[in-house]
Protein backbone atom coordinates (compact mmCIF):
# COMPACT_ATOMS: atom_id res chain seq x y z
CA UNK A 1 0.00 0.00 0.00
CA UNK A 2 0.90 3.40 -0.90
CA UNK A 3 0.52 5.46 2.49
CA UNK A 4 0.66 9.21 3.54
CA UNK A 5 1.46 10.20 6.77
CA UNK A 6 0.83 13.76 7.79
CA UNK A 7 2.99 14.40 11.10
CA UNK A 8 6.59 13.39 11.85
CA UNK A 9 6.29 13.61 15.50
CA UNK A 10 6.64 10.53 17.44
CA UNK A 11 3.61 9.53 16.45
CA UNK A 12 3.95 9.53 13.02
CA UNK A 13 7.36 8.75 13.01
CA UNK A 14 6.61 5.11 14.99
CA UNK A 15 4.05 4.68 12.10
CA UNK A 16 6.26 5.32 9.55
CA UNK A 17 8.79 2.64 11.18
CA UNK A 18 6.02 0.15 11.84
CA UNK A 19 4.05 0.28 8.46
CA UNK A 20 7.33 0.33 6.52
CA UNK A 21 8.53 -2.94 8.03
CA UNK A 22 5.03 -4.17 6.99
CA UNK A 23 6.18 -3.21 3.82
CA UNK A 24 4.80 -0.69 2.52
CA UNK A 25 5.50 2.20 0.59
CA UNK A 26 5.42 5.72 2.91
CA UNK A 27 5.32 9.24 1.96
CA UNK A 28 5.45 11.38 5.06
CA UNK A 29 5.05 15.44 5.27
CA UNK A 30 5.78 17.07 8.51
CA UNK A 31 6.39 20.60 8.74
CA UNK A 32 9.70 21.36 10.72
CA UNK A 33 13.38 20.97 8.50
CA UNK A 34 14.94 19.41 11.71
CA UNK A 35 12.87 16.72 12.42
CA UNK A 36 12.35 16.08 8.57
CA UNK A 37 16.32 15.47 7.80
CA UNK A 38 15.94 13.16 11.31
CA UNK A 39 13.45 10.87 10.20
CA UNK A 40 15.17 10.53 6.96
CA UNK A 41 18.53 9.45 8.71
CA UNK A 42 17.30 7.53 10.92
CA UNK A 43 14.64 5.50 8.40
CA UNK A 44 15.16 7.07 4.97
CA UNK A 45 15.86 4.52 1.94
CA UNK A 46 13.84 4.02 -1.09
CA UNK A 47 10.63 2.97 0.47
CA UNK A 48 10.18 6.52 2.23
CA UNK A 49 9.79 9.74 0.90
CA UNK A 50 9.68 12.74 3.70
CA UNK A 51 8.41 15.96 1.89
CA UNK A 52 8.94 19.49 4.45
CA UNK A 53 5.75 21.51 4.68
CA UNK A 54 2.33 21.67 5.78
CA UNK A 55 0.20 18.73 5.21
CA UNK A 56 -3.02 21.14 4.70
CA UNK A 57 -1.44 22.63 1.50
CA UNK A 58 -2.37 21.42 -1.56
CA UNK A 59 0.72 22.38 -3.24
CA UNK A 60 2.42 20.26 -0.74
CA UNK A 61 0.13 17.36 -0.79
CA UNK A 62 0.57 17.41 -4.70
CA UNK A 63 5.01 17.04 -4.17
CA UNK A 64 4.64 14.54 -1.08
CA UNK A 65 2.77 12.32 -4.02
CA UNK A 66 -0.77 11.91 -2.79
CA UNK A 67 -2.46 11.68 -6.35
CA UNK A 68 -0.50 7.87 -5.67
CA UNK A 69 -2.13 7.38 -2.32
CA UNK A 70 -4.25 4.48 -1.60
CA UNK A 71 -4.86 6.06 2.25
CA UNK A 72 -3.99 9.01 4.26
CA UNK A 73 -3.07 9.26 8.01
CA UNK A 74 -3.19 12.34 9.92
CA UNK A 75 -1.22 12.72 12.78
CA UNK A 76 -0.25 15.74 13.64
CA UNK A 77 -0.86 17.33 17.53
CA UNK A 78 -3.34 19.23 16.05
CA UNK A 79 -7.18 18.22 15.89
CA UNK A 80 -7.82 21.09 13.11
CA UNK A 81 -5.03 20.01 11.12
CA UNK A 82 -5.90 16.47 10.70
CA UNK A 83 -9.23 17.02 10.22
CA UNK A 84 -8.54 19.48 7.13
CA UNK A 85 -5.61 17.15 6.07
CA UNK A 86 -8.33 14.24 5.55
CA UNK A 87 -10.83 16.54 4.18
CA UNK A 88 -8.54 18.10 1.24
CA UNK A 89 -7.52 14.41 0.82
CA UNK A 90 -11.05 12.88 0.29
CA UNK A 91 -12.84 16.01 -1.38
CA UNK A 92 -10.10 17.20 -3.43
CA UNK A 93 -7.90 14.82 -4.15
CA UNK A 94 -10.43 11.71 -4.03
CA UNK A 95 -8.09 9.71 -1.29
CA UNK A 96 -10.09 6.32 -0.92
CA UNK A 97 -9.10 6.29 2.97
CA UNK A 98 -8.66 8.83 5.33
CA UNK A 99 -7.44 8.07 8.80
CA UNK A 100 -6.80 11.05 11.97
CA UNK A 101 -5.98 11.28 14.95
CA UNK A 102 -7.42 13.29 17.75
CA UNK A 103 -6.35 14.59 20.60
CA UNK A 104 -9.94 15.43 22.42
CA UNK A 105 -11.22 12.62 22.28
CA UNK A 106 -15.21 14.22 22.17
CA UNK A 107 -13.72 14.54 18.47
CA UNK A 108 -14.10 10.66 17.80
CA UNK A 109 -18.15 11.08 16.76
CA UNK A 110 -17.30 14.62 15.02
CA UNK A 111 -14.74 13.83 12.70
CA UNK A 112 -16.62 10.34 11.88
CA UNK A 113 -19.82 12.50 11.17
CA UNK A 114 -17.76 15.03 8.78
CA UNK A 115 -15.91 12.56 6.54
CA UNK A 116 -13.50 10.70 7.63
CA UNK A 117 -13.10 7.45 7.70
CA UNK A 118 -11.35 6.30 10.66
CA UNK A 119 -10.78 8.20 13.92
CA UNK A 120 -8.22 6.94 16.67
CA UNK A 121 -7.78 8.67 20.13
CA UNK A 122 -4.61 6.83 22.21
CA UNK A 123 -5.76 9.50 25.09
CA UNK A 124 -9.59 8.00 25.40
CA UNK A 125 -8.39 4.28 25.05
CA UNK A 126 -6.19 4.63 27.72
CA UNK A 127 -8.10 6.99 29.98
CA UNK A 128 -10.75 3.96 29.12
CA UNK A 129 -8.33 1.58 30.18
CA UNK A 130 -7.34 3.43 33.58
CA UNK A 131 -10.86 3.69 34.12
CA UNK A 132 -11.81 0.07 34.16
CA UNK A 133 -9.08 -0.16 36.87
CA UNK A 134 -7.17 -2.69 34.57
CA UNK A 135 -4.14 -3.74 36.52
CA UNK A 136 -1.14 -1.23 35.85
CA UNK A 137 1.02 -4.20 35.52
CA UNK A 138 -1.01 -6.22 32.66
CA UNK A 139 -1.30 -2.92 31.03
CA UNK A 140 2.50 -2.67 30.88
CA UNK A 141 2.74 -6.09 29.66
CA UNK A 142 0.23 -5.51 26.57
CA UNK A 143 2.20 -2.47 25.70
CA UNK A 144 5.51 -4.65 25.82
CA UNK A 145 4.39 -8.03 23.89
CA UNK A 146 3.59 -5.94 21.34
CA UNK A 147 6.50 -3.60 21.04
CA UNK A 148 9.82 -4.56 21.51
CA UNK A 149 11.25 -1.14 22.42
CA UNK A 150 8.34 0.79 23.64
CA UNK A 151 7.17 0.70 26.74
CA UNK A 152 4.79 2.74 28.72
CA UNK A 153 5.62 4.32 32.25
CA UNK A 154 4.32 5.97 34.99
CA UNK A 155 6.04 8.72 37.19
CA UNK A 156 5.06 11.41 39.39
CA UNK A 157 5.97 15.01 38.76
CA UNK A 158 8.04 16.33 42.30
CA UNK A 159 9.32 19.29 43.22
CA UNK A 160 12.53 19.25 41.43
CA UNK A 161 11.33 17.83 38.19
CA UNK A 162 12.53 19.18 35.63
CA UNK A 163 8.95 18.58 33.19
CA UNK A 164 7.35 21.10 36.55
CA UNK A 165 5.77 24.14 34.95
CA UNK A 166 6.69 23.18 31.47
CA UNK A 167 4.50 22.14 28.49
CA UNK A 168 4.37 18.98 26.90
CA UNK A 169 5.10 20.63 23.72
CA UNK A 170 8.19 21.17 25.44
CA UNK A 171 8.58 18.27 27.04
CA UNK A 172 8.03 15.51 24.15
CA UNK A 173 10.31 17.44 21.91
CA UNK A 174 13.51 17.84 24.27
CA UNK A 175 12.92 13.96 25.40
CA UNK A 176 11.69 12.55 22.50
CA UNK A 177 8.74 10.75 24.48
CA UNK A 178 5.19 11.39 24.20
CA UNK A 179 3.10 11.87 27.46
CA UNK A 180 -0.35 9.92 26.83
CA UNK A 181 -2.42 10.84 30.09
CA UNK A 182 -2.59 12.82 32.86
CA UNK A 183 -4.11 12.10 36.45
CA UNK A 184 -4.31 15.44 38.38
CA UNK A 185 -6.55 15.53 41.41
CA UNK A 186 -8.21 12.17 40.89
CA UNK A 187 -9.38 12.86 37.60
CA UNK A 188 -7.66 11.92 33.93
CA UNK A 189 -6.88 15.08 31.92
CA UNK A 190 -6.58 14.41 28.11
CA UNK A 191 -3.36 17.00 27.48
CA UNK A 192 -2.88 18.69 24.44
CA UNK A 193 0.72 20.70 23.55
CA UNK A 194 -0.22 23.65 26.15
CA UNK A 195 -1.00 21.73 29.01
CA UNK A 196 1.56 22.67 31.91
CA UNK A 197 2.81 19.88 34.10
CA UNK A 198 2.42 20.48 37.80
CA UNK A 199 3.89 19.40 40.91
CA UNK A 200 2.11 15.96 42.17
CA UNK A 201 0.76 15.57 38.45
CA UNK A 202 0.55 11.52 37.74
CA UNK A 203 1.92 11.35 34.14
CA UNK A 204 1.59 7.98 31.99
CA UNK A 205 4.04 7.85 29.27
CA UNK A 206 4.86 6.43 26.20
CA UNK A 207 8.74 6.28 24.32
CA UNK A 208 11.88 4.06 23.44
CA UNK A 209 12.96 2.27 26.66
CA UNK A 210 16.37 4.16 27.13
CA UNK A 211 14.26 7.40 27.15
CA UNK A 212 12.30 6.57 29.31
CA UNK A 213 15.06 4.57 31.89
CA UNK A 214 16.51 8.44 32.14
CA UNK A 215 13.19 10.12 32.98
CA UNK A 216 12.53 7.65 35.30
CA UNK A 217 15.80 7.80 37.14
CA UNK A 218 15.02 11.93 37.40
CA UNK A 219 11.42 10.69 38.99
CA UNK A 220 11.90 8.47 42.15
CA UNK A 221 8.75 6.52 43.17
CA UNK A 222 6.97 7.92 46.12
CA UNK B 1 -30.62 37.21 14.63
CA UNK B 2 -28.01 35.13 16.85
CA UNK B 3 -24.78 34.94 15.79
CA UNK B 4 -21.50 33.78 17.13
CA UNK B 5 -17.92 34.88 16.37
CA UNK B 6 -15.30 33.04 16.79
CA UNK B 7 -11.45 35.42 17.72
CA UNK B 8 -11.93 37.86 19.68
CA UNK B 9 -9.31 39.92 17.73
CA UNK B 10 -9.32 42.82 15.70
CA UNK B 11 -11.44 41.76 13.01
CA UNK B 12 -13.78 39.80 15.61
CA UNK B 13 -14.33 42.87 17.57
CA UNK B 14 -15.28 44.86 14.84
CA UNK B 15 -17.11 42.72 13.30
CA UNK B 16 -19.11 42.28 16.28
CA UNK B 17 -19.47 45.92 16.66
CA UNK B 18 -20.78 46.17 13.29
CA UNK B 19 -23.20 43.31 13.34
CA UNK B 20 -24.30 44.09 16.83
CA UNK B 21 -25.05 47.97 15.77
CA UNK B 22 -27.72 46.25 13.32
CA UNK B 23 -29.36 44.91 16.60
CA UNK B 24 -28.15 41.16 16.08
CA UNK B 25 -27.48 39.21 19.45
CA UNK B 26 -23.73 38.16 19.69
CA UNK B 27 -21.66 35.69 21.36
CA UNK B 28 -17.74 36.15 21.21
CA UNK B 29 -15.07 32.95 21.67
CA UNK B 30 -11.88 33.48 22.35
CA UNK B 31 -9.18 30.83 23.54
CA UNK B 32 -7.53 33.60 25.44
CA UNK B 33 -9.79 34.98 28.58
CA UNK B 34 -7.95 38.18 28.53
CA UNK B 35 -9.07 39.29 24.83
CA UNK B 36 -12.14 40.06 25.97
CA UNK B 37 -10.86 42.92 27.55
CA UNK B 38 -10.03 44.76 24.59
CA UNK B 39 -14.00 44.47 23.80
CA UNK B 40 -14.60 47.81 25.88
CA UNK B 41 -16.90 48.76 28.18
CA UNK B 42 -20.01 49.88 26.63
CA UNK B 43 -20.40 46.73 24.61
CA UNK B 44 -23.07 43.43 26.29
CA UNK B 45 -21.86 40.11 23.93
CA UNK B 46 -21.59 36.62 25.71
CA UNK B 47 -18.10 35.81 26.21
CA UNK B 48 -17.16 32.35 26.27
CA UNK B 49 -13.38 31.39 27.00
CA UNK B 50 -12.24 28.21 25.54
CA UNK B 51 -10.60 26.02 22.12
CA UNK B 52 -13.65 26.95 19.92
CA UNK B 53 -12.90 24.11 18.32
CA UNK B 54 -14.03 21.81 21.59
CA UNK B 55 -18.23 21.43 20.82
CA UNK B 56 -18.62 22.19 24.36
CA UNK B 57 -17.21 25.38 24.36
CA UNK B 58 -19.68 25.97 20.91
CA UNK B 59 -22.53 24.98 22.81
CA UNK B 60 -21.76 27.00 25.50
CA UNK B 61 -21.68 29.82 22.96
CA UNK B 62 -25.21 28.80 21.72
CA UNK B 63 -24.56 27.29 18.54
CA UNK B 64 -27.53 25.17 18.76
CA UNK B 65 -29.68 27.91 18.56
CA UNK B 66 -27.36 30.07 16.33
CA UNK B 67 -28.45 31.39 12.73
CA UNK B 68 -24.92 32.48 11.85
CA UNK B 69 -20.72 31.82 12.69
CA UNK B 70 -18.04 34.01 11.74
CA UNK B 71 -14.53 32.16 12.56
CA UNK B 72 -11.78 34.67 12.82
CA UNK B 73 -9.12 33.27 14.53
CA UNK B 74 -5.98 33.64 13.66
CA UNK B 75 -5.25 29.82 12.54
CA UNK B 76 -6.92 28.56 9.10
CA UNK B 77 -7.80 25.16 9.85
CA UNK B 78 -9.26 26.18 13.28
CA UNK B 79 -11.34 28.45 11.49
CA UNK B 80 -12.23 25.72 8.71
CA UNK B 81 -13.06 23.44 11.69
CA UNK B 82 -15.28 25.36 13.30
CA UNK B 83 -17.25 26.11 10.56
CA UNK B 84 -17.75 22.29 9.63
CA UNK B 85 -18.70 21.82 13.09
CA UNK B 86 -21.71 23.99 12.35
CA UNK B 87 -22.52 22.94 9.27
CA UNK B 88 -22.63 19.52 9.32
CA UNK B 89 -23.17 18.82 13.00
CA UNK B 90 -25.28 21.79 14.48
CA UNK B 91 -27.02 22.61 10.72
CA UNK B 92 -26.08 26.35 11.36
CA UNK B 93 -27.47 28.25 8.10
CA UNK B 94 -24.63 30.75 7.71
CA UNK B 95 -21.09 29.68 7.91
CA UNK B 96 -18.04 32.81 6.99
CA UNK B 97 -14.60 31.53 6.96
CA UNK B 98 -11.51 33.79 7.48
CA UNK B 99 -8.57 32.02 5.34
CA UNK B 100 -5.43 33.89 5.60
CA UNK B 101 -3.35 31.78 3.42
CA UNK B 102 -5.08 32.61 -0.30
CA UNK B 103 -3.95 29.16 -1.89
CA UNK B 104 -5.63 27.81 0.54
CA UNK B 105 -8.84 30.10 -0.59
CA UNK B 106 -9.85 28.40 -3.42
CA UNK B 107 -9.46 24.83 -2.48
CA UNK B 108 -11.88 25.70 0.46
CA UNK B 109 -14.77 27.59 -1.83
CA UNK B 110 -14.33 23.84 -3.82
CA UNK B 111 -15.36 22.19 -0.32
CA UNK B 112 -18.49 24.74 -0.28
CA UNK B 113 -17.28 27.07 2.70
CA UNK B 114 -17.68 30.76 2.30
CA UNK B 115 -14.21 31.95 2.87
CA UNK B 116 -13.02 35.36 3.17
CA UNK B 117 -9.13 35.87 2.76
CA UNK B 118 -7.80 39.25 3.86
CA UNK B 119 -4.58 39.18 2.88
CA UNK B 120 -6.39 39.01 -0.70
CA UNK B 121 -8.32 41.71 -0.24
CA UNK B 122 -5.70 43.59 0.70
CA UNK B 123 -3.59 42.95 -2.00
CA UNK B 124 -6.26 44.02 -4.09
CA UNK B 125 -6.75 47.33 -2.23
CA UNK B 126 -2.99 47.58 -2.22
CA UNK B 127 -2.79 47.06 -5.85
CA UNK B 128 -5.42 49.58 -6.59
CA UNK B 129 -4.60 52.34 -4.82
CA UNK B 130 -2.00 53.89 -7.16
CA UNK B 131 -2.65 53.91 -10.87
CA UNK B 132 1.28 53.83 -11.98
CA UNK B 133 -0.16 53.61 -15.60
CA UNK B 134 -1.72 57.05 -15.66
CA UNK B 135 1.11 58.77 -14.28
Amino acid sequence: MRVLIVGGGNVGYYLTKTLKERKNHIMIIEQDRVRCEQIEQDLGDSSIAVTNGDGTDTECLKEAGINDADVLIAVTGHDQNNLVACQIAKDFFGVKRTVARVKNPKNIVAFRKMGVDSVISSTEEIANTIDEQLDWSEMKRLVETHSADLRLNRIVIGRESKFAGHTLQEISFKSGIIIVALLRDGSVIVPDGKTVLNENDEVILWGKKDDLKEIQSDHPER
Amino acid sequence: MYLIIAGCNKIGISLANLLSSDGHDIAIIDRDESKFANLGNGSNYLTVAGMPIDEDVLKQAGIEKADGIYSVTDDDNTNIMIADIASKLYQVKHTVVRIDDPSKQSVMRSLCLQVICPVTLCVDQLYQAVNWRNL
